[in-house]
């Protein structure tokens, strides 16, 4: 059978097949560039914290260490062993501090609290501070992602 | 001098121009103040790039040198205290000045069919000065600087889908680091210019095309009331309100020059009393007053909804508010004052 008219003109049908050529294309250029703007993160596996500088910290206090580029925040438990946090508030990233009076932890930006086992208790935050795991090696504590 | 005109006038062609505005008028009637706004906010525009330009001289946008360099400036650098403060300023008033024109607009309904589009670039506009002042307010790297970007850029996490991506983009990673200062750096001082160029000139069309809107209640009167031309009076009248508001902006920036905290340091705690510049004042209070959990979610991800909710319904304005005359336009008025009200009462609470 013949039809009478064709269902796309000739004009309709090239404009279409070169935009999506140049659409195509276009998607080509941005997909890499998309992936360029967020680089990988370098949250480290480990970090190790020589024993000899948290040896003197009193039962029950806390010292901060780095980790990566957060802070992570070391806790000497009341039996001698050691519990670590990130120290960055589960609400809007803010660094926590450790309040040894109240024996919480404290988020001053929007007056956020975490008990002294990192479970939230007051404020905005939605979470417990995020643990992670300490073992003792040799002569230094090796803190890593718990799980 | 005539034979240099004529040559002019043969490749510009500028007879065009100078013909529209000799015939170009502005409405006068009890709102024509708002007039004044659009050519205001130029001028701090006009302000912020020369004065910014003048500050990227000697600012360094690296973790080591951005804090340093603030002081360097402000305390070396001949006048360089006046030239920060005036672009700080400024900025302030620009801003100030930008939500008159939009409120203004938005009260007297100017953006009602054929001008949707003006609207529209407008609020691009206004997206546009608030990551302005979003981008600068990090780049003197101080405590309060830092801690309000961290929470500024998380908020964009809570949007389903794109949200963490996003965050991504604007810390370049999952954390605040150096390299969101390069980036802050770079959007403020080319990525977004390049942009507000871009939208101002359709804009500027636009308003061009249209003309100056009437306000609904003068419209309805009927025939054409009186009219200021726009060339010289209006202009001269422009002139003065510019001499007011240099003369205020550089007397305040004298007298109260802003501070520069200590060098923000990522390990550290986050500063008591953190505050955002205080066009995002009511944003802030809103998050603060959000409980964890509402009805079993994520109080951030509503409240940050919620708000981009309300950001979309306003973008989108003039075509929910298709009949402005009628009983739909009133209503949405009364909505705009609540809005209004809303974000003035918020921003007064969280400075008590
Ligand atoms: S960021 Fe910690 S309470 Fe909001």
């Amino acid at each position: 059978m013949k039809l009478l008219y064709s269902l796309f003109s000739r004009r309709a049908f090239l404009n279409s097949l070169i935009g999506g050529w140049l659409a195509a294309l276009g998607a080509a250029f941005i997909s890499p560039l998309l992936k360029y703007i967020v680089p990988p993160t370098r949250e480290p596996d480990q970090v190790s914290v020589p024993l000899a500088e948290v040896q003197d910290l009193a039962a029950g206090s806390v010292q901060g260490f780095a980790w990566g580029n957060k802070p992570g925040l070391l806790k000497k438990a009341e039996d001698g062993s050691f519990i670590a946090f990130v120290g960055v508030c589960t609400h809007l990233d803010c660094n926590v501090s450790f309040v040894a009076e109240k024996r919480r932890f404290y988020c001053a930006c929007h007056e956020g609290w975490y008990d002294e086992n990192g479970i939230n208790v007051a404020g905005p935050p939605p979470a417990p501070l995020r643990r992670l795991a300490v073992s003792v090696e040799g002569d230094a504590l090796i803190v890593k992602k718990q799980g | 001098m005539n034979v240099l005109r004529a040559w002019i006038e043969e490749r510009l062609g500028l007879r065009a121009v100078a013909a529209f505005l000799e015939k170009k008028e502005v409405p006068r009637h009890k709102h024509t103040i708002f007039y004044y706004t659009g050519s205001s906010i130029l001028l701090f525009l006009g302000i912020q790039i020369v004065t910014g330009v003048l500050l990227a001289f000697y600012y360094q946008p690296t973790l080591a040198e951005a804090n340093a360099s603030v002081a360097r400036i402000v305390t070396e650098m001949p006048l360089g205290w006046l030239l920060r403060s005036v672009h700080s300023w400024s900025a302030t008033f620009m801003i100030a000045i930008v939500f008159v024109h939009l409120l203004g607009i938005a009260f007297t309904k100017a953006y009602r069919k054929p001008r949707e589009a003006t609207w529209i670039t407008g609020v691009l506009l206004l997206a546009a000065s608030l990551a302005f002042g979003f981008t600068g307010y990090l780049l003197p790297w101080d405590e309060l600087s830092l801690a309000a970007t961290k929470v500024g850029t998380n908020l964009p996490k809570a949007i389903p889908v794109v949200g963490a991506w996003l965050t991504g983009v604007m810390r370049a990673g999952e954390d605040v680091t150096g390299d969101t200062l390069s980036r802050f750096f770079i959007f403020h001082v080319s990525v977004l210019p390049l942009a507000v160029i871009a939208l101002l000139g359709v804009h500027l069309f636009l308003v061009q095309r249209h003309g100056m809107s009437v306000p609904l209640e003068e419209e309805r009167k009927g025939a054409k009331g009186p009219v200021i031309p726009f060339w010289p009076n209006f202009a001269y009248r422009e002139a003065g309100v510019w001499l007011i508001l240099l003369g205020l902006l550089v007397t305040i920036a004298v007298f109260a020059a802003p501070g520069l905290g200590p060098q923000a340091d990522l390990m550290a705690p986050a500063p008591e009393g953190i505050k955002p510049e205080w066009y995002f004042l009511f944003l802030f209070q809103t998050l603060k007053l959000f409980p964890a959990r509402i009805l079993g979610l994520n109080g951030e991800i509503v409240a940050v909804l919620i708000m981009m909710a309300g950001m979309g319904l306003f973008a989108f304005l003039p075509f929910i508010d298709n009949r402005p005359a009628e009983r739909k336009g009133k209503v949405i008025a009364g909505l705009v004052w609540a809005g209004l009200a809303y974000a003035m009462g918020m921003s007064i609470w969280s400075l008590l």
